[in-house]
């Protein structure tokens, strides 16, 4: 046991006044005569045994009084009994509270809360005579306030703070917790760690912060650690990562996430539940199993056209942003059980497919296989075919893309209307074919195709015995391109593997358009065979050959149905590759935004703003336009953020998710040996609420204890 | 004219005492239940045997040939012995007056009121070892004898209401009036059964009980040491601590006494020491009418 203020412990000699009273009071009692002696006598046989009691009762209890209040004052508290080390003399003090994620673990409190009482305790326990200043240690740089002996405005300090979503560096919070002693001219320095001590917060391998007296010598300050953990394993399950690609092979807008889940426990987990939310909505559940201290994948999958649950709230036909989020079964750290990421989902396209060759037998319509690979179970296009003249009455306004198969030059109002349609963000595919004259086609859509055509080179016959090896084949495509992307290994042999006959030439790369024009395959005499370009808003693709079977057996590969799928998308700008953005809470955000979006904040899950400023240096990125770059930061809090431009126009497409760094789920804690070999053993004491030397202080049950018994002394008096 | 113990107090003297009580009490004429000596003529009686033959009327033989016996109404003296104790528990006193003082004063205030009316008073002044008895005489000027007898008693030694009794029932020839001046705190447990045991006797029982208004209430707060008035007893006690107790054990003493007085057909009178004595005597006369 051990006493903040010794002194008052004087003050139990007090107790020894009932018994003085009692020994030594000899006050004459008056002499009365009395003629009821009888009945006096009679009274105080009866009541002999009661008073006895009743007088020992009071003498206990004014004992205890007259015991516990002087106890009480003196501030006992069973423990270690050194949170104040007085032994050394006055020490000045800097309190470092850990604000790191393992804070916010709770098993029915939160660590964070501890960890504000014990630093609050720590400065009460200080004397007043020592100065002292506390340091709140964020992942932000912090400087200590100067020492003071005012403790108002460091409890206020310690009230404000609030517990973050990352690691913090406790080392560099320690060596600014010294230097803010330095300033000190007591001899005795000492720094509270308010901590749960996690590995991730605190590195041994670096060396223990040693401050400067005025005269220039090296000091080692006193460390006091008040471990909010009390001793305990912080067990925790995390996910650590989330993977979202789009899944064709589930239909149309369907997606699947990949979720890493991250045991940090010894302990192994089974049939921890994960939940999908899409926009918030619970869409599926799944169970995982984790081994200690393993890790472990699973994947679920969304169609975000899944009538049940409305077209609108997901995303689904009209496309849009969603926010997708993982949710593990919440432990004790439930801050890192959720991740988020914010998808651009593609809308339901239209194509008009203008039928250049039309024929009744299907096998010989130019837009049968088209027609058939833009329908097909899972493609986001619905394709409506139409022949070229009832063609050019469409208002192609209506349209996303417009498909030309093997059609004649259109005339000049229908050339205008499409170079119309295009610049104002329209998707134009066009394949060539006999009934193409490329003359014609330069004459009126010189300015829309990517180059211009030049003549039809022919590999040989189609018909020809030696047809197959004597064919054209693609030498080169351009995988990293959107549309060719999923061409990779055997794909790509099966998209190299197709046989040309007859194709278009184009001119050389020297035209205006050129610039702007991207040749995405070619053949093995160098022709190209895709040509992708960006006209205003809109863009163009060219395919050199035939969709049927006159030039080339592209259509019956199987790499047709995807390639055509993914053409009409790219066209639309559902394809783009949106560049997924990594931020991390805590640091910086970087967006891309399109021409002429100008984002101006970043709106947090809790309704804090981020703001965002241009970055002057970046250089053009993407294809066909100047783009400029924003950034903003530090990100306050993990979940999906909203971006929002000077306006408070919401810009869908550049919302973004936080996520907190897997390093600091990991909740493995030193222990204090560790702490003590790496301090120095003079130079570490544990205080606090932290394990089995805990102190407990005692004055406020001895303060009830004394108002019990005044109570109870009043009622046998009255008695 | 109501007289308080303050007043009395102030009165020196029991004659003086007695007498400003008779004023203020008004004397109640009494018939004696005895048939005797008379000369105003009652009624007639058949002869029976045993009659006087004295008083056989022979002018009633004559005319109806019956024996007739003459009867009289006559007045007769009263006897009545008023028995005080001078143990020294009665010399106890917190009003001016002691229990003994206010006792001797009323048995005087009786005595004198008898002695008007012509009846026979005396007086008994009892204690351990004392017996100091005037017997009853009619004569005007016995009454100071009784009185001078009050006025020298003094209260000392210890109660005997026992051995009182046993003489009054010896001494006392006929029925007569007992009239008992005493606080009962008789340590013999029988005491008080003795007194009431003369009424079987036939003699007219009455019992003034005397307390004073400190043993009623107990108003003492601080430690004392109570002295024994009757032997050398001391004891200290914290009064605050037993007074509950002694106020219930004295309630239970006069209930009892009180009751055993009614069980026995004999007349209970409570006296606290500071009320008026005459409106205590005026009590007891009202209540017994016509038999004094």
């Amino acid at each position: 046991m051990s006493f903040a203020q010794p002194l008052f412990l004087i003050g139990t000699l007090a107790a020894l006044i009932p018994l003085l009273v009692h020994l030594f009071d000899r006050r004459r009692p008056r002499e009365v005569p009395f003629a009821a002696l009888d009945f006096v006598l009679r009274s105080q046989k009866r009541t002999a045994s009661r008073l006895r009691l009743k007088r020992l009762l009071l003498y206990i209890l004014r004992t205890l009084i007259l015991l516990a209040v002087p106890l009480a004052l003196a501030r006992p508290s069973f423990g270690s009994g050194d949170t104040v080390d007085t032994r050394r003399g006055l020490a000045a003090t800097t309190v470092v509270l850990d604000t790191s994620l393992a804070l916010r673990w709770s098993d029915g409190t939160r660590l964070f809360d501890l960890a504000k009482d014990e630093a609050k305790s720590a400065l009460r326990d200080l004397s007043p005579e020592e100065p002292a200043t506390v340091l709140v240690c964020t992942r932000a740089a912090q400087i200590a306030a100067p020492l003071g002996f005012e403790r108002t405005r460091l409890i206020a300090a310690i009230d404000d703070a609030q517990p973050g979503f990352g690691s913090v560096d406790l080392n560099q919070c320690l060596e600014q917790a010294t230097r803010a002693l330095d300033d000190s001219p007591l001899p005795n320095r000492r720094i509270v760690l308010v901590s749960a001590l996690t590995q991730s917060a605190l590195r041994l391998e670096a060396p223990p912060p040693v401050g400067t007296t005025a005269k220039g010598e090296k000091l080692k300050p006193e460390f006091v650690v008040r471990d909010v953990a009390k001793g305990k394993t912080l067990g925790n399950r995390a996910l650590i990562d989330v993977h979202a690609e789009a899944a064709p092979q589930l239909g149309p807008r369907a997606w699947q996430f990949t979720f890493t889940v991250r045991n940090f426990a010894a302990e192994a987990v089974r049939d921890v539940e994960l939940r999908l939310e899409v926009n918030g909505d619970v869409v599926q559940k799944g169970f995982v199993d984790v081994a200690a201290d393993g890790t472990a994948q699973k994947t679920l999958a969304w169609r975000f056209d899944a009538k049940p649950l409305g077209a609108t709230r997901q995303g689904g036909e009209t496309g849009g942003a969603a926010t997708v989020t993982g949710r593990l079964e919440a432990d004790a750290l439930a801050d890192d059980d959720a991740r988020s990421v914010v998808l651009s989902v593609p809308r339901a396209l239209t194509a008009l497919v203008v039928n250049g060759a039309p024929s009744s037998q299907k096998y010989r319509d130019e837009a049968f296989f088209t027609d058939a690979a833009l329908s097909a179970t899972g493609s986001p296009v619905r394709a409506v075919v139409r022949d070229a003249d009832a063609a050019w009455r469409e208002k192609l306004a209506d349209y996303d893309v417009v498909v030309l198969l093997n059609v004649e030059a259109p005339p000049a109002e229908a050339a205008r209307g499409l170079r119309e349609f295009v610049e104002a963000g329209g998707g134009l595919f066009i394949s060539v074919g006999d009934r193409v004259d490329p003359d014609a086609w330069n004459l009126a859509m010189a300015d829309v195709l990517p180059r211009k055509l030049r003549v039809v080179k022919t590999a040989v016959e189609p018909n020809a015995p030696d047809a197959a090896t004597r064919a054209a084949r693609l030498t080169q495509v351009s995988l990293n391109h959107p549309v060719l992307a999923p061409f990779t290994g055997r794909a790509r042999e099966g998209l190299l593997s197709t046989r040309f006959f007859r194709y278009a030439l184009f001119e050389g790369d020297g035209t205006a358009n050129a610039a702007q024009t991207e040749v995405l395959g070619t053949m093995d005499d160098g022709a190209p065979v895709f040509l992708a370009s960006r006209r205003g808003k809109g863009r163009v693709f060219v395919f050199a050959s035939t969709v049927d079977r006159d030039w080339c057996d592209l259509a019956i590969r199987t790499s047709f149905l995807p390639l055509m799928q993914r053409i009409a998308a790219w066209l639309t700008g559902t394809l783009d590759e949106r560049e997924e953005v990594k931020a991390e809470v805590g640091g910086q955000v970087l967006l891309t935004p399109e021409p002429g979006q100008s984002p101006a904040w970043a709106r947090a899950p809790s309704g804090a703003e981020v703001a965002l400023t241009a970055l002057p240096d970046q250089q053009p990125r993407q294809l066909g336009g100047q783009t400029q770059q924003f950034g903003g930061g530090p990100l306050p809090e993990p979940g999906a953020y909203v971006v929002v431009d000077a306006q408070g126009t919401v810009l869908p497409k550049l919302g973004f998710a936080a996520a907190i760094d897997p390093g600091a789920s990991n909740l493995s804690r030193h222990s204090l040996d560790a702490l003590t070999d790496w301090a120095g053993e003079d130079s570490v004491r544990v205080a606090g609420g932290g394990g089995p030397q805990s102190q407990t202080p005692m004055w406020t049950w001895l303060l009830t204890i004394a108002v019990l018994a005044f109570f109870f002394e009043g009622v046998l008096l009255r008695r | 004219m109501l007289l308080d113990a303050a007043t009395l107090s102030r009165l020196s003297g029991l004659k003086l005492r007695a007498r400003a009580v008779v004023e203020g009490v008004l004397s109640g004429l009494h018939k004696s239940p005895h048939q005797g000596q008379s000369v105003e003529f009652a009624e007639h009686k058949e002869y029976a045997p045993g009659d006087e033959l004295r008083h056989l009327d022979w002018k009633a033989f004559g005319k109806f040939d019956k024996y007739y016996v003459k009867r009289f109404e006559h007045e007769t003296n009263l006897r009545a012995v008023m028995v005080v104790d001078t143990s020294g528990s009665m010399g106890f006193g917190t009003t001016g007056l002691s229990k003994l003082d206010v006792g001797r004063v009323m048995a005087a205030t009786l005595s004198h009121l008898l002695v008007r009316q012509q009846d026979a008073a005396g007086v008994a002044l009892v204690a351990q070892g004392r017996f100091a008895e005037i017997p009853p005489r009619a004569a005007a000027t016995h009454l100071s004898v009784v009185l001078d007898a009050l006025e020298s008693a003094k209260p000392a030694g210890l109660t005997d209401l026992s051995g009182a009794a046993d003489t009054l029932a010896e001494k006392l020839p006929r029925r007569s009036l007992v009239c008992v001046f005493s606080d009962f705190f008789d340590e013999k447990q029988d005491a008080l059964k003795k007194v009431l045991a003369l009424r079987s006797r036939k003699h007219d029982v009455a019992v003034f009980h005397l307390v004073d208004p400190a043993e009623l209430s107990f108003p003492y707060e601080d430690p004392t040491l109570f002295l024994s008035m009757e032997d050398e007893r001391r004891l200290e006690v914290n009064p605050r601590e037993i007074k509950e107790s002694y106020l219930e054990e004295f309630r239970k003493f006069l209930e009892a006494t009180k009751d055993a007085c009614r069980a026995a057909d004999c007349d209970y009178e409570l006296v606290r020491t500071d009320e008026p004595l005459d409106q205590a005597l005026l009590r007891f006369l009202a209540r017994r009418g016509g038999r004094m």
